[in-house]
């Protein structure tokens, strides 16, 4: 068996480690893959991206105004509100000169209301000011609807698609392209999600990246500090608490795997603009601060509206602050975006493929080591044991293993910050490399692959 | 004695012509609330503190200085005098001055909200006919 071993060639390691790696990548057995590289993101976002590594460019160039139960109870304004209020609200948005506004309400019924032409003339109004105005059309709408009322889409104003891919019942993705609202594009031009049109229209000096897969959502946890001095929270004890949550880094590594809902923050990673105050007209150097030159969304969150999404930051948030996060993304990263695929010399690799691709080298290095130690053993012949003490042999068993294992950590490790600086992989997307790495120095470590070679040499002899 | 009798004439001619315009600003004359002057380009004035029926749209030069404050609307409309017929303004489209302090907006999240959701769809659904049901 021993002599077998000696002569098992490296492609023979090199094939049977990608053979389980490929196993496990492409098949998601138990769906345990899936499950550690949506965990490792949600991770990542809550220790390691989130408060540390992402930017604030997009923070700073966003802001939601947002309808909500307090506005709906100091306003005396019950909902749904007539199209005179929302042309109202924007109205007061326009007076601080924001740099596009996206409607977060769907305006699909065609419900009696005089003041339609109020909403008509406030469109208008952004119109004439050269302020970019996006409405949302409606999908999937069982009676072949207009996705916006035929009154306002005449106003000629760009419809966008509003989907929101949902993963495991959590925003983890945005949508690339969506459903064509009509408008003039170029011919065979895909139609886009609409972070993506809003992104491609404001920002023209960043070139969008290759659009094809999903994008990744990272996810900010510095919340904008305007929204901590305005907004708090409330815990089960009912005590208040600050939106800027301060917890150390060795606090926030531990609850992040043990208590997750302790570390996520209620408030949004936006700024929010409080719709009373907009609507009063306030003077408020923050108020202008978050609405001057700014992306701004205008949307509700409200009760029953179920225009709400599980975020892995936050917890339960209106939806309105996904679209807000994807244009975020869009912009901190220059409209290159983390995705769920890479674009290598214009060809698309899926995350599977490029997995596979990736995790080559680990292998080819962690085979060549294997073989050599192997040779080393075979050469060496025993004559240590006469040298070492027992404890001392296992001593340093002990050691290489971990060293060992280390190693193919390491190597998994940085193929994927490779893939990810280079191609702008996200983290869920090459995570599972750095434990398949792990996984495949264990079993080298038994010595799987040698076992094989030793049983088909075996049955090889004995057919001849 | 020339010159300080010329610096005190350029003093008072700077005065007499400034002072209109700061009195415009600041509308000390007028007690309580008044709206001071327009802020938006249009101004729109209503005959309904809801916003519903538009009266009409004056141009931002032609909107009056100083206006008293007749009324309040809890949606914050306010309703002012204008060539002695009473309109409903929204105040982001003037600017104001009250007498008294505007409340704080504040926002509280309740925590915990992320293992409940709302059940059911905001006013929507009812009278409409049930599968099933023995009606």
């Amino acid at each position: 068996m021993t002599a077998l071993r000696n002569r098992m060639p490296l492609w023979f390691v090199f094939l049977v480690l990608l053979s389980v790696a490929s196993i496990q990548i492409e098949h998601n057995p138990f769906g345990l893959s899936d499950l550690i590289q949506r965990h490792a993101q949600d991770v990542s976002n809550l220790l390691i991206t989130g408060p540390y590594f992402y930017g604030t460019a997009g923070r700073d160039s966003i802001s939601a105004a947002v309808i909500d139960e307090g506005t709906l109870q100091t306003l005396k304004m019950p909902w749904p509100w007539d199209y005179a209020a929302h042309a109202r609200v924007l109205d007061a948005l326009l007076e601080y000169h924001p740099k596009a506004v996206v409607v977060d309400f769907l305006f699909v019924d065609s419900r009696p209301d005089l003041t339609l032409p109020q909403l008509i003339e406030e469109i208008h109004r952004y119109q004439s000011e050269h302020v970019p105005i996006y409405f949302e059309g409606g999908i999937q709408l069982p009676y072949g609807e207009a996705a916006l009322r035929p009154e306002l889409a005449a106003t000629g104003v760009t419809i966008l698609d509003p989907t929101l891919p949902v993963y495991d019942g959590i925003a983890r993705q945005y949508n690339f392209t969506g459903k064509c609202f009509g408008g003039s594009r170029p011919h065979d031009a895909p139609c886009l999600s609409l972070a993506l049109q809003v992104f491609k229209d404001i920002y023209p000096q960043y070139p969008l990246a290759s659009l094809r897969g999903k994008m990744e959502l990272v996810w900010g946890t510095r919340v904008a500090p305007q929204n901590a001095k305005w907004i708090t929270a409330t815990d089960s004890r009912g005590g208040r608490r600050s939106c800027q949550l301060d917890i150390g880094p060795l606090r926030r590594v531990y609850l992040a795997f043990y208590d997750t809902a302790a570390v996520q923050n209620p408030c949004p990673y936006n700024a929010e603009i409080p719709v009373v105050s907009l609507m009063e007209g306030s003077d408020d150097p923050d108020l202008i601060a978050l609405a001057r030159n700014r992306v701004i969304f205008y949307g509700g969150a409200l009760q029953g509206a179920q225009d709400e999404m599980y975020t892995p930051v936050n917890g339960l948030l209106p939806s309105i602050f996904v679209h807000a996060m994807a244009l975020d993304n869009l912009i901190t990263y220059k409209g290159r975006p983390k995705q769920n695929v890479i674009t290598v010399w214009g060809r698309t690799l899926e995350s599977n493929a490029a997995q596979i691709i990736a995790i080559m080298p680990v292998i080819l290095v962690l085979s060549l080591l294997h073989i050599r130690s192997v040779r080393a053993r075979a050469r060496g012949g025993g004559q240590s044991t006469h040298a070492r003490s027992v404890t001392m042999e296992y001593m340093i068993e002990r050691v290489i293993q971990h060293l060992w294992h280390w190693l193919a950590f390491g190597l998994g490790l940085a193929v994927g910050l490779l893939l990810t600086l280079a191609l702008g992989l996200s983290v869920a997307n090459w995570v599972g490399i750095v434990f398949i790495s792990a996984e495949l120095a264990a079993m080298l470590l038994i010595g799987l692959p040698d076992s094989i070679w030793g049983y088909l040499s075996h049955v090889v002899r004995e057919a001849e | 004695m020339r010159q300080i009798l010329l610096t005190a004439v350029i003093i008072g001619c700077f005065a007499s012509m400034s002072a209109p315009a700061w009195s415009s600003n600041d509308c000390s004359a007028v007690q309580g609330d008044v709206v001071l002057e327009a802020r938006t380009p249009q101004v729109d004035l209503f005959n309904d503190d809801s916003g519903k029926e538009k009266a009409l749209t004056l141009e931002k030069e032609k909107f009056p200085t100083c206006a008293p404050i007749v009324g309040r609307a809890p949606n914050m409309m306010l309703q002012v005098q204008i060539d002695g017929k009473k309109y409903w303004v929204a105040p982001h489209m003037v600017r104001y001055r009250f007498a008294g302090k505007l409340p704080a907006v504040c926002r509280n999240l309740a925590l915990g909200a992320n293992q409940e959701k709302a059940g059911a769809t905001r006013g929507l659904g009812e009278g409409c006919p049930q599968a099933g049901a023995s009606h």
